[in-house]
This record gives structure tokens, C-alpha cells and sequence, in this order.
């Protein structure tokens, strides 16, 4: 410890003053021969020992006061290993970068992280001193900049008091550029960029760095804990559950684990504001594991917003994800038919379009649109307005039942459509030519077509039903064959007298075969085309070539496959925005168009804003959550429009909150000046004395009142 | 500085300016006799009751010549006196009673009113004796007198002993027990003058058993201005007066504890005596003596004398 004006130390012999005077004064106390003193001894007993500590206490506050005038006047400090950055005080330029991405929410003892990083940046404010030029950066995404330095400190001051953890990730690096700018405009020599950040590597993009070899000195002042595990939810999709009836839904959320301590995550799903679901699952060390939850949607809804969320962690904003579950439109199918009849049962699709549309009802979801292969030509780009026309992108499946090979060129046309998430079912038929199939259809089969096998071929009447094939082996677990049985007899008993054989495997992915005949062939086939899926049937769909459907498990295969292809389709309908993003919300026929934040914010778009327009374009998503619409109509109704509704989750690069590399930082410039290199931090600790000395005095003017 | 007038009250700090002992009991009773009717007191002492035919032995001074002119006979006068009292005057000379609070002492106070009353008793030709305790080495005791040279050396006693202040801690009771045996059966006037500081009450018992034994009892609780309010302020040592006990205190916080315990001594001594039928006089040292003097005077007068014939 040192003193910067050690002379004041000779005030300490003050200490002797109320020494002496309590001395002198016990001395000069009157002394009273008083001759009822016995009444005194009574009384004074129980009290004179507290008469005495009163008195020594108030000699020791006094002795003390005194001192602590003298070393508080003396000013003195100490010197300690130098924790945070080297500050030099006096003319300069400095901006101070903090981090108030939402990782900067993460609580430590209770208080989030940028508390701590705020009072250090108070602190270097001080230190900088009131000739230092300062802006203040936030590195949040997105996050507005100052447009130059300032020494209006007590703004920047209140600035700081004011900053709060904001729902984006880092962008340090662009936060570290604007920095580099600010500074670049000062005449100062010295330029530093204090860096008061998390330093997740997800803020940094080290192959662009923010300033050149002039650029400023950068310091980084460290004040990330040793460790900051952080689980999150970083995904959450839904999709529609055929399994589970229409209103079925399976929620698949992410959760991953940042941490280095393998965690047990417990996970709740609510739809609405209700919780309808929870589970556990065990995620290791930097891992991220999928959780499916399957519900069904509140009978009446056909959109609510669902959100799944995981409970005990220091950062709560990514604990929580929400989803926004709307029923699906109707399947659109189309049925293109090959093989057609006058004659009702022999037409190809008479079985197809009768388990499609069972009851012929508007509710089966399912809208069912029949063509033959000639009309198929209206997918064509030529078609396009032309009578007979058809629009692929409306929609969901096309099922070509026993159609002879396509042209090249609307083939093409189908397998670009299946890449954008169409699905198609291909099903052979006595049209079906494998050769030609060869040649032009390979694009949307997950296997090339080899020549039927007829198991009744050459056999008597008789033989022939104990020589059909028959289904077994299918995958259970698939949404397909969700609703049968591993020996399913609805399937099982169907004869298969005719199938055609897969040769090799076409250039498509996740291919897999659903279900196999007795004689080892693939029944059904799926491969994946690019955002779409393909589904190949090795038999007829009609009773050509089986029975299969005059059985009862006709109706769910088909119900159930048409669903299963429809379903990318649904996927895509579901966005998933983020904070700071902007999301189109179309506009139908509104004169007027309210948005409610999850922060009680609200946006109106009216008048020469929605006016004319189809979309209105909202970009105050700041807060992670369900964004309510209410929608005026030209009648002026105002009503909920859940239609619109929307919700917004925080970017899941800000909660990998691992630390990057010292190397990831760039390197500091030649701005910074030179200064001497001091290790040591004088801490002055008068302040504290005087505070001490204002106690005593209070607590002596305590002890004389009484 | 002349004497006092009569009729004016005399402050005690200026009857202490005045004269020996004698003079400023004189002063004390002509004072408090101002008050009252003066003629009251000096024709009740003999009065005439009958004549009787001389006989050899009788006084020549009660001779009534003018019954001799009249009768040719000689007559001795016959008067109705007051039957001769016995008045002891007890004084606790003890060291607290040499508590003086800024005024007179107590002990002087005492003294004071104590010759008073001798000088009072003596001028009305009864007899008064003293006796004082405190220092349990010297026994002070004077006779009870009617004599006026008796007068000269009671007070020359009572003079003295105020002059050595109050020494030792003798309670008033021994003195007390003392008259009891010396009176017998004579009723007797005892009039204590004491602060009655003591640790147990033994003078209040004595005093009712005095009382008991149809003795007139009056006392004079002799106390300063400054234990009854304890003024004191600022950090005070106070030293006892008759032990070595001191203590350094700051009076203001126990004023209030102190001036309880007080008065609950005062109630105490006041019920107890009362209970026993003794006369009780709380006095103040800043109190004229004549006024002390005369509440005494008032309540033996409220007594009545005791009368017979004497020749």
C-alpha cells in the first residue's frame, strides 16, 4: 500500500486528541460528595457497565474518525495484478464494443452478463478520462451504430445504464468494422477499440477481418466465466401426424447441448397456452438430439401457435421455441390414367378414385382431379393458358397409374416438380413398358423397371391362387402402414398375380422399400428427389394384376400414401422467421392490418400502406414469440386473423456461445499508439475511508444521543 | 448585616451569616413566634388558680399584699402550672447529614432547628436534653434541664457538634434505644432531626416502638434540595459520605431511576410513620427554619398540654 500525499499521515497523531480529551474530561469530571449515593449504587449497577463500553466505544470511534481523516487525506492506494485492460487516461479515441446479443442475457448469479459488462464499461469511461472521444457499438446483429465519437460521457454513461440483452446473435465482427470507421475519422493518435464480448466464435468471421494493419488498437477485456454451458432448442418443426387422424401433428424439436457435461433435458410441448405434452432425453457433450411429440390439434382450430420448451438453464431466451400448426389444405391429387374404360370396374382408376374419395365427401381431404396420359401434356411450359392447362405447383401428389412412358420433355417438367416437393406414386401396368420407362421416366423412380413376373402364367385355375404372391414384411413404423398391424390380414390376404421387378437403383437418396411379396420383391418402394418423394408400386392399382383392391386394406394404403407424399408439401408451408427478419404478410381485401408483438408492441399498416398493395412487409420482429394480426375488412370488421398469425424464434447461431479462438480475433493495427506497458493497477482506496469515516461519525453521533 | 426583622422569613443561608448558636436560635423562634400570638404563649405558662393562708416555708414572694391590706391576713398565692416536660432532642450527626447541595448543610439545618426548639422548651421552663449520633466512638448526651444555664450548654454541645460536620455512619436508632431506657415510664417529647439514610430500617422500627410506649415522637427528615431533583449534569464523580464508594456517572441517565427509588424512600418513610402515629416533617434545607419550627410548634400544640397544680 503506498499514499500519494504521505505528509497527511502526521495528521494520525490527531488520534491522541480524543484520547486526551476523554483523559482530561474523565479527570475533570465534577466530583460530587453526594451522601445518597446508595440510591445511586442501585441504580448506577446495571448500568455503569454499559456506561463504561459505551464510553470505550465511543473513545475507539473517536481515535478512529480521527486517524481515518488523516489517512483518507494522505490518499492511499494499492496495487494489484491487473485483472481488467490497460487504460490510459488523457487524450484519445476510444470505442467501447459490448456485446448485447442475447447470449449477453446469460445469468450469472442471478443478473445477466452484460450488468457485469456495462460496469466495466463505466469503469473504462472513468479511467478513459473526460478528454477521451468515446462511442459506445453494440454487437448485436443488426444493432444501430452511433455515427461518431463523442465526450458527452454522462450520455454514454446513461447509454450503458440503458442497454439491455437484445433477442440477435453476435455480429462482432461487423460491430468491430464500424468501431474501425468511427476511429478512422478521429485526429487522435490514439485509437483503441475496447471489446467487452462473450467472443462466441459464432460472432466472428475471421476470413473478414474488420480494418487493416492502420486500424486500431484492439483490446479485449475478458470477462467470460470459465465455463458457460447453455442448452437450447434449435429446431422445432411440425408436421401433420396421419397417424393421429386429420388433426394429428408431430412437433420434432432440436435440442442441443453446448456444454462440456452431458445434460437431461426435460421438454414441454404447449399448444396455445396450454401444456399438452412433456418428456426428458439425455443429450451429450455438444450434441443435438431430436424430440418428437405428437399431438393433436384443439377440435375447431385449424391454426394455433405451439411452442416446445426445456426448463433449468442459465439463458432462457433459446429455451423456448415456437411453431406455428395449421391444419393441411386439402390433398390435391392427380390421377393420371393409362389404362381407361368405358366399362366402370375395368377403368384403371374405377378403385383408385373410389378409396380416394370414399363416399365421394368434401371432407376427405382429399380432392381428387382424374386425366388421361394425353391430357397429362397440359403440365407442359407450352400448355401454359391454354385450354386444358395444368398447374403442377397446385398441386400435391400425381399419381400415374399403369401410363406408358412419357416424353422426355414432360417427364422433365414431372421431375422438376418432384424437386420442388411434389410427390408422385408411379404404379406399372400392362402399359407400362420397363424399356421405355428406361429411357425417360428414370428421374422420378427410385429403381429402373425389369420385366413383370405372372405367377399364373401356365398354371391351372386351380394353382393359380396358391401360386399368387402376397404382401408381407412391410415397415410398421412407417406413416404409411400406421394403421395396420405387423400381419395386417386386410393386406396380407390380397393375391398378387403379376408384379413387374426392380433392376438398379436410380440417382435418388434415402431410398428404401416399404414392403415386400413373399418371393423376397419389392412391393413398394420410396426415394427421396430432391424436396420431394417418389413412391414406386410394383403392381396394379386396379385388380389387374392382384386383388388387393377388393380388401379392406386397400383403402387406408392408398389414403395413407397419398398423405405420406403430400406432406413435404405441408413443410414448406411453415416458415420459420427470426428476429430482426421481415416477414410478407399478404394482404387480402384489408383496409386495415394490426400486428401485436409478444412484447404488447402492435404495428398498424393502413391507409397508403396497404392500400393497393397484395403484402405488407413487418420488420420490427425483435422479440422471439407469436405475433397476433387483427385484420379490418372493407365493411370495417375488425377480426382475429390466425391465418396471418406468425411467429418468431431467435437465430440458433447465438446460443453456441463457445468461446473462439484468440486467433479468430483480429490483430490490433498501428492506430493504438504507443504506451508503457504496466501490469500492475493502482486501486485508491480513500474512497472507501471517507465512506468508513462518514459511518463512524454517524454511529458517534449515535452513541452521544444516547 | 443587623438582625433579621421579626416577622420576615429568614433564608438559612443568612441565619448561617449570623452569630454563635444561641443568637441564631433566638432569632429562629422569635421569628416563628411572630407568627403567632405572641401573649398566647407567655400568659399560658402560670396562671392563678386560689389563694392559701401563709404558712412558715411558703415563699415570701407569693405573698399577696394586697389580700393582707384587705384581710389583714396573710395569703400565699396559689398558680396552676404546666406540668414539667421532658423534651429529647435527638440529632443524626452522622456523615451524611454533612451533605450540603449548595446551601446549608443538612446537619446544620438540623442543628438549627434543634436549638430552636431547645431554646423554646427552656423558655418555657421544661426540660430538654440532647443527644446525638453518627460517630459510634463519641457518645454526646446532655441531660434534659430546665434551667436557663442548661440552655447555654446544650447549645455550646449542639455547637460543637455541628462545628466537626457529620462523622460515621451510627444509625439515630442506638440514641433512640438510649432515651427509651432513660425515660422509663415518663412520657417524654423526642424530636429526631435525621436524613434517615440507613440500609435497613431499624430507626423507623425504634421510633414506632418509642411511640408505642406513649412517648411523643416527632421527626424532622432533614433532606437536601439536591437529592430530592438530582441537577446534576455532565460526567460527575460522585463520592459517598460515609463509605469509600465512588462512581463516575453521567447523571442524566439515571436521573429518572434515581428520583424513583427517591420518592419510593420517602413513601416508605412517610407510610411507615404515619402507620405508627409518630409526627412526620419533611423539610428541605432551603426551607425557613421558622416555618419548620412552627409546623412543629403547630402539631404539639394540637397535642394540648398536660397540666397539674404546683404551689
Amino acid at each position: 500500500m503506498g499514499f500519494l500525499a504521505p505528509l497527511m499521515l502526521i495528521g494520525v497523531l490527531g488520534l491522541a486528541v480524543p484520547i486526551a480529551i476523554h483523559l482530561i474530561g474523565r479527570q475533570r469530571a465534577k466530583v460530587v460528595k453526594f451522601a445518597a449515593l446508595d440510591f445511586l449504587l442501585a441504580t448506577k449497577r446495571r448500568t455503569a457497565r454499559r456506561f463504561r463500553l459505551r464510553e470505550r466505544v465511543l473513545l475507539a470511534v473517536r481515535a478512529v474518525a480521527c486517524a481515518a481523516i488523516a489517512i483518507a487525506l494522505a490518499k492511499p492506494y494499492t496495487s494489484c495484478a491487473r485483472k481488467g485492460p490497460r487504460v490510459q487516461r488523457g487524450p484519445q479515441a476510444a470505442v467501447l464494443v459490448i456485446d448485447d446479443s442475447f447470449g449477453a442475457g446469460y445469468r450469472l448469479g442471478g443478473t445477466p452478463w452484460l450488468r457485469r459488462a456495462t460496469d466495466e464499461a463505466r469503469r473504462l469511461l472513468i479511467q478513459l478520462g473526460p478528454e477521451a472521444e468515446v462511442a459506445i457499438v453494440r454487437a448485436a446483429e443488426g444493432a444501430d451504430h452511433p455515427s461518431e465519437l463523442t465526450r458527452d460521457h454522462l450520455r454514454l454513461r446513461d447509454q450503458l445504464l440503458a442497454l439491455e440483452p437484445s433477442a440477435r446473435p453476435a455480429d462482432t465482427t461487423r460491430a468491430l468494422a464500424r468501431a474501425a470507421q468511427l476511429l478512422a475519422s478521429s485526429s487522435h493518435a490514439r485509437r483503441t477499440v475496447y471489446l467487452i464480448s462473450l467472443v462466441a466464435r459464432t460472432g466472428l468471421r475471421p476470413d473478414d477481418p474488420p480494418w487493416g494493419k492502420d486500424g486500431p488498437e484492439l483490446v479485449t477485456v475478458d470477462l467470460r466465466p470459465a465455463a458457460m454451458p447453455n442448452l437450447a432448442i434449435t429446431s422445432l418443426r411440425v408436421d401433420a401426424d396421419p397417424g393421429a387422424g386429420r388433426r394429428g401433428m408431430a412437433f420434432d424439436a432440436e435440442i442441443a447441448n453446448f456444454g462440456d457435461a452431458p445434460a437431461n433435458v426435460e421438454l414441454s410441448l404447449s399448444i396455445g397456452d396450454r401444456v399438452v405434452a412433456r418428456g426428458t432425453l439425455a443429450v451429450g457433450t455438444r450434441e443435438r438430439k431430436l424430440k418428437r411429440f405428437l399431438a393433436t390439434l384443439p377440435p375447431g382450430t385449424r391454426a394455433i401457435d405451439a411452442s416446445v420448451s426445456i426448463t433449468g438453464d442459465a439463458l432462457p431466451i433459446d429455451d423456448r421455441r415456437w411453431v406455428r400448426a395449421s391444419l393441411r389444405d386439402r390433398v390435391r391429387v392427380l390421377l393420371v390414367n393409362g389404362d381407361p374404360s368405358t366399362v366402370r370396374h375395368d377403368d384403371e382408376l374405377f378403385y383408385l378414385e373410389a378409396a380416394l374419395r370414399p363416399g365421394d365427401r368434401e371432407d376427405s381431404g382429399t380432392q381428387v382431379r382424374a386425366i388421361t396420359t394425353e391430357e397429362l401434356a397440359g403440365i407442359e411450359p407450352r400448355a401454359k393458358g391454354a385450354a386444358g392447362a395444368i398447374e403442377l405447383d397446385e398441386l400435391d401428389v400425381v399419381v400415374l397409374a399403369n401410363v406408358a412412358a412419357l416424353p422426355p420433355e414432360r417427364a422433365a417438367v414431372l421431375g422438376q416438380w418432384v424437386r420442388r416437393g411434389g410427390g408422385i406414386l408411379v404404379a406399372p401396368g400392362d402399359r407400362v413398358d420397363p424399356a421405355a420407362y428406361d429411357k425417360t421416366m428414370l428421374p422420378l423412380l427410385p429403381q429402373s423397371l425389369r420385366d413383370p413376373i405372372d405367377t399364373a402364367w401356365g398354371a391351372t385355375p386351380q394353382d393359380r391362387d396358391s401360386r399368387a404372391l402376397r404382401l408381407v414384411k412391410w415397415e410398421a413404423d412407417h406413416s404409411i402402414f400406421a394403421p395396420f398391424s405387423t400381419t395386417a390380414p386386410e393386406l396380407a390376404n390380397a393375391k398378387f398375380h403379376k408384379i413387374v421387378l426392380l433392376g438398379p437403383t436410380t440417382d435418388t437418396a434415402d431410398r428404401k422399400v416399404l414392403a415386400r411379396f413373399t418371393n423376397g420383391a419389392a412391393a413398394m418402394v420410396e426415394a427421396s428427389i430432391g424436396a420431394g418423394r417418389t413412391i414406386l408400386y410394383t403392381s396394379t392399382l386396379d385388380r389387374d394384376w392382384n386383388d388387393l383392391p377388393i380388401h379392406p386394406g386397400f383403402l387406408p394404403l392408398v389414403q395413407q400414401t397419398v398423405r405420406h407424399l403430400a406432406r413435404k408439401h405441408a413443410q414448406l408451408a411453415v416458415s420459420d422467421h427470426l428476429v430482426g427478419g421481415s416477414v410478407a404478410l399478404p394482404t387480402p381485401d384489408l383496409k386495415k392490418l394490426q400486428i401485436q408483438g409478444p412484447d404488447g408492441t402492435s404495428a398498424i399498416f393502413e391507409g397508403d400502406r396497404i392500400t393497393g398493395r397484395t403484402s405488407v412487409r413487418f420488420t420490427r420482429t425483435d422479440r422471439p414469440g407469436v405475433y397476433r394480426v387483427l385484420g379490418t375488412d372493407p365493411s370495417n370488421v375488425t377480426r382475429p386473423r390466425d391465418d396471418l398469425a406468425f411467429v418468431v424464434n431467435v437465430d440458433p447461431r447465438g446460443s453456441d456461445l463457445t468461446p473462439a479462438p484468440a486467433s479468430a480475433l483480429p490483430a490490433s493495427g498501428r492506430g493504438g499508439g504507443s504506451g508503457p506497458a504496466d501490469d500492475q493497477r493502482r486501486v485508491e482506496l480513500w474512497h472507501g475511508l471517507a465512506a468508513a469515516l462518514l459511518l463512524l461519525l454517524l454511529i458517534e453521533g449515535l452513541l452521544v444521543q444516547r | 448585616m443587623g438582625l433579621p426583622k421579626l416577622g420576615d422569613r429568614i433564608d438559612p443561608a443568612q441565619l448561617q451569616r449570623l452569630g454563635s448558636l444561641p443568637i441564631k436560635a433566638r432569632v429562629i423562634v422569635e421569628g416563628a413566634l411572630s407568627g403567632l400570638h405572641r401573649a398566647n404563649v407567655h400568659g399560658s405558662s402560670v396562671e392563678f388558680a386560689q389563694h392559701k393562708e401563709y404558712s412558715p416555708g411558703d415563699e415570701l414572694r407569693h405573698v399577696d399584699w394586697k389580700a393582707y391590706a384587705k384581710q389583714d391576713r396573710y395569703y400565699v398565692k396559689q398558680f396552676e402550672q404546666e406540668s414539667q416536660l421532658t423534651v429529647y432532642l435527638v440529632l443524626d450527626a452522622s456523615a451524611s447529614m454533612a451533605f450540603a447541595g449548595g446551601g446549608m448543610a443538612k446537619l446544620e439545618y438540623a442543628g438549627l432547628v434543634l436549638a430552636a426548639l431547645g431554646y423554646l422548651t427552656i423558655s418555657q421552663q421544661d426540660k430538654v436534653g440532647l443527644l446525638a449520633c453518627g460517630d459510634r466512638a463519641i457518645e454526646t448526651h446532655v441531660p434534659p434541664r430546665a434551667r436557663t444555664t442548661h440552655l447555654h450548654d446544650l447549645l455550646a454541645v449542639l455547637d460543637s457538634i455541628m462545628g466537626k460536620g457529620g462523622t460515621g455512619d451510627e444509625s439515630p436508632a442506638a440514641a433512640l434505644r438510649r432515651i427509651a431506657e432513660l425515660t422509663r415510664r415518663r412520657r417524654a417529647l423526642i424530636v429526631l432531626a435525621s436524613d434517615l439514610f440507613e440500609e435497613a430500617d431499624e430507626t423507623l422500627a425504634v421510633l414506632a416502638q418509642l411511640r408505642a410506649q406513649h412517648h411523643d415522637v416527632s421527626v424532622v427528615h432533614v433532606l437536601d434540595p439536591h437529592e430530592r431533583t438530582f441537577p446534576y449534569d455532565g460526567l460527575t464523580q460522585f463520592e459517598s459520605l460515609e463509605t469509600a464508594h465512588r462512581m463516575l456517572v453521567n447523571p442524566a441517565a439515571i436521573r429518572r431511576e434515581y428520583l424513583d427509588r427517591m420518592e419510593a424512600f420517602l413513601q416508605r418513610c412517610r407510610g411507615a410513620l404515619a402507620a405508627a402515629g409518630v409526627d412526620y416533617h419533611l423539610v428541605s434545607t432551603d426551607r425557613p427554619l421558622e416555618d419548620t419550627l412552627l409546623d412543629l410548634i403547630a402539631t404539639r400544640s394540637r397535642l394540648g398540654p398536660t397540666r397539674r397544680r404546683a404551689g
